[in-house]
């Protein structure tokens, strides 16, 4: 089946399905199919409970799907084990949060060097590149500074510029304006967008309708199934 | 020092790597990585199948940590949280400090006793009348010196007589409060025998022997209150005036003159009617008989009465007290391993918080490419880091009390090496032990758990 996505696919879910144990048992993903292209800005939006967390930890491998596959830049990690998932993250996937994540007392350029600590690129070079990518996301001047001495723009600036420092296939972002007033919402999608023009793949989801709204494609979830999926060419009809 | 901090770093290294191959061969035998495993349908023969297909994924570089990176990501974890990491080192600390500190100071002590026993001699007998048959106090015959002197290995014979009296700093004082001071008449040769020296001013000589004068043990100078030597220094002792012309150093093998105010034979007798009755002997013979002598020793002092003599060995007490130095030091060996655990248990206690506390940080790494392997090690390290830092402190510290105990005592500074591995050797277990479980459950944890923050 892998021979049927196309070169410039970053993430394709095929069937997917994640029920959790229980009386009755979950069914937070049904029948879930999706393919992201590369350089595509994809709003994922649903609602609490419309099972977006799911599909988030399922994207991002750290969870696995009940039955169907996840295919990260046309591997297929169906059979993969902890440690192979982990090397997909360090290689093929930035995470944003809503909460940032950043590791307080470490400076900003201390934070974002951690995206490449499990890659294994040593030291030096994963300063150099996190100064270069702090700067392109313009936090020159925050290089040596703490989480709790910058704004929470400026912190979820220093995330994104975490999740992009080892060039992955795709970004990962779970509500990163969630905890943002309307100013820095404003400058965080602003800076998504520009991210994305100059080719980064982005899959954001969230319940605002006006932060999805900004994303050119918008997928809905409800109740762990796609409802809608503004992308006039679907190309998963692949059997 | 050198050999303190090159041990500090081989323990830490070897810790790293001995927990890391540890914690990789428990995660080999844990059950399968998956949350939640469920027999899927082949498509293909449309039979459920349990286990999984045996076509891998094209192989990929696997996520890797290098050593170093390990070892600052470990120590970040206690430089982020210096009070609270340097308070839980502390009980570490505090009880390497005291092994340390009792292993030092008795190898310090015994170190400055075998010292003395080598000056002191081990050759030294004592003999005194013992309880004699049906009465109550015998004694020791006149002719005893002269017999003992006739064995030829014995070089050195001095004799102490014990004369009624007391000693007072003046005639004004009180009968009664006699502050322990006994008065003895002494061979001139008994400091030479003892090996004795000489605090202030000079033993009896032939010539001053004859006069009132008296050399004052170190513990009745003391009680005297008597420091200095002079012309003018006298003390009114059995009821005359004598004056002091020599203190002593404390004789280690026989304590008791030290409380004694010591005269000459004939001035004891001139002026205070003494008999000369033979107390104590002090023998000194040739090392390698020094046993055969002592066999012999009975016979030879009263050949009638042997079994009213008493012979010992004095350097004797001085080596019983090394063993008994021995049994405490073993007590407190014992009190401060116990403190170790007690410490090794504040460690372990927060790495368990530490897990709990940043489980967003776990489920972070985890997010950025971390396996399992990496958190457990991360964590082991940070529990090994904060033991080892804490043994250090303790090594130091018990270095340090012992060296300012042993200066103010005179001894030499003896620290026994195996005491120094030994502590950061036990810091290193401890440590392992203690983050070994905080680390594995952290490694555990699920990532999407670790991601929650509510």
């Amino acid at each position: 089946m892998s021979t049927d996505i196309k070169e410039n696919t970053a993430v394709y879910l095929k069937d997917l399905n994640k029920t959790y144990p229980g009386n009755p048992p979950v069914e937070a993903l049904s029948n879930v199919t999706l393919q992201v292209s590369k350089g595509e800005f994809i709003g994922i939006i649903g609602a609490s409970g419309s099972g977006k967390s799911t599909l988030l930890h399922v994207v991002g491998t750290l969870t696995r799907p009940t039955t169907g596959s996840l295919f990260i830049d046309g591997i297929d990690t169906s059979n993969m084990s902890d440690g192979e998932l982990s090397a997909v993250r360090s290689r093929n996937i930035g995470f944003i949060f809503q909460d940032f994540f950043l590791i307080s007392g470490f400076s900003a350029k201390e934070n974002v060097e951690n995206g490449l600590l499990y890659s294994g690129v040593n030291g030096k070079e994963r300063t150099r590149r996190a100064i270069e990518i702090l700067e392109r996301v313009g936090l020159s001047h925050r290089i040596n500074h703490r989480p709790n001495e910058m704004s929470g723009g400026e912190q979820q600036r220093v995330a994104i510029a975490r999740a992009l420092v080892h060039e992955p296939t795709f970004i990962l972002a779970d509500e990163p304006t969630g905890n943002l007033d309307s100013v820095n919402t404003k400058a965080i999608m602003d800076l998504l967008t520009n991210l994305n023009r100059e080719g980064t793949t982005l899959i954001l989801i969230t319940h605002d309708l006006e932060v999805a709204n900004i994303a050119p494609r918008k997928v809905t979830l409800k109740d762990g199934q796609i409802e809608s999926d503004s992308s006039t060419q679907i190309e998963n009809n692949l059997v | 020092m050198g050999i303190g901090i090159f041990s500090l770093t081989v323990t830490l290294i070897l810790g790293i790597v001995f927990s890391r191959s540890l914690v990789s061969r428990i995660k080999r035998k844990s059950p399968s990585n998956n949350l939640f495993i469920e027999p899927t349908l082949d498509t293909s023969t449309n039979v459920m199948v349990e286990e999984k297909p045996t076509s891998r994924p094209r192989k990929l570089p696997k996520s890797k940590v290098g050593f170093l990176d390990t070892l600052r990501v470990g120590v970040s974890g206690i430089k982020t949280r210096k009070l609270r990491s340097a308070l839980s080192a502390l009980g570490i600390t505090i009880g390497i400090a005291a092994l340390i500190g009792v292993l030092g100071l008795s190898a310090s002590g015994s170190a400055d006793l075998m010292k003395s026993l080598d000056a002191l001699g081990t050759n030294l007998l004592t003999i005194r009348a013992g309880e004699g048959f049906g009465q109550n106090q015998s004694e020791l015959p006149s002719t005893a010196p002269k017999m003992i002197g006739r064995i030829n290995p014995v070089y050195e014979v001095s004799t102490v007589s014990k004369v009624p009296g007391s000693v007072y700093q003046n005639d004004l004082i009180d009968d009664g409060r006699t502050k322990g001071i006994a008065i003895f008449a002494v061979d001139l040769n008994l400091i030479r025998a003892q090996r004795g020296t000489i605090n202030q001013g000079s033993y009896l000589s032939e010539i001053t022997a004859k006069y009132p004068t008296v050399v004052l043990g170190s513990v009745a100078a003391e009680r005297l209150g008597i420091s200095r030597v002079s012309t003018e220094q006298m003390i009114w002792l059995g009821n005359k005036w004598f004056t002091v012309i020599g203190i002593l150093d404390p004789l280690p093998l026989a304590a008791d003159l030290d409380r004694g105010a010591l005269i000459g034979y004939e001035i004891a007798a001139e002026l205070l009617g003494h008999d000369g009755n033979i107390d104590v002997i002090y023998v000194r013979a040739l090392p390698e008989y020094i046993e055969d002598v002592r066999s012999v020793m009975a016979t030879t002092v009263n050949p009638e009465n042997p079994e009213e003599v008493q012979v010992s060995r004095a350097s004797d007490v001085l080596q019983a007290r090394v063993a008994a130095d021995n049994t405490f030091t073993n007590l407190f060996v014992g009190l401060g391993a116990v403190s170790l655990l007690v410490g090794g248990i504040g460690i372990a206690n927060v790495m368990v918080i530490a897990v709990i506390e940043r489980r967003n940080e776990i489920g972070l790494r985890r997010a950025l490419g971390a396996t399992k392997f990496h958190i457990a090690t991360q964590f082991i390290t940070e529990s090994l880091s904060l033991s080892l830092i804490g043994g250090g402190a303790g090594v130091l510290s018990g270095i340090l009390i012992t060296s300012i105990y042993a200066t103010t005592r005179d001894w030499t500074i003896v620290v026994p090496l195996y005491s120094v591995s030994g502590g950061l050797l036990a810091s290193l277990i401890i440590g392992g032990l203690a983050g070994f479980y905080p680390a594995i459950r952290a490694a555990n944890m699920p990532p999407t758990e670790a991601l929650r923050t509510r």
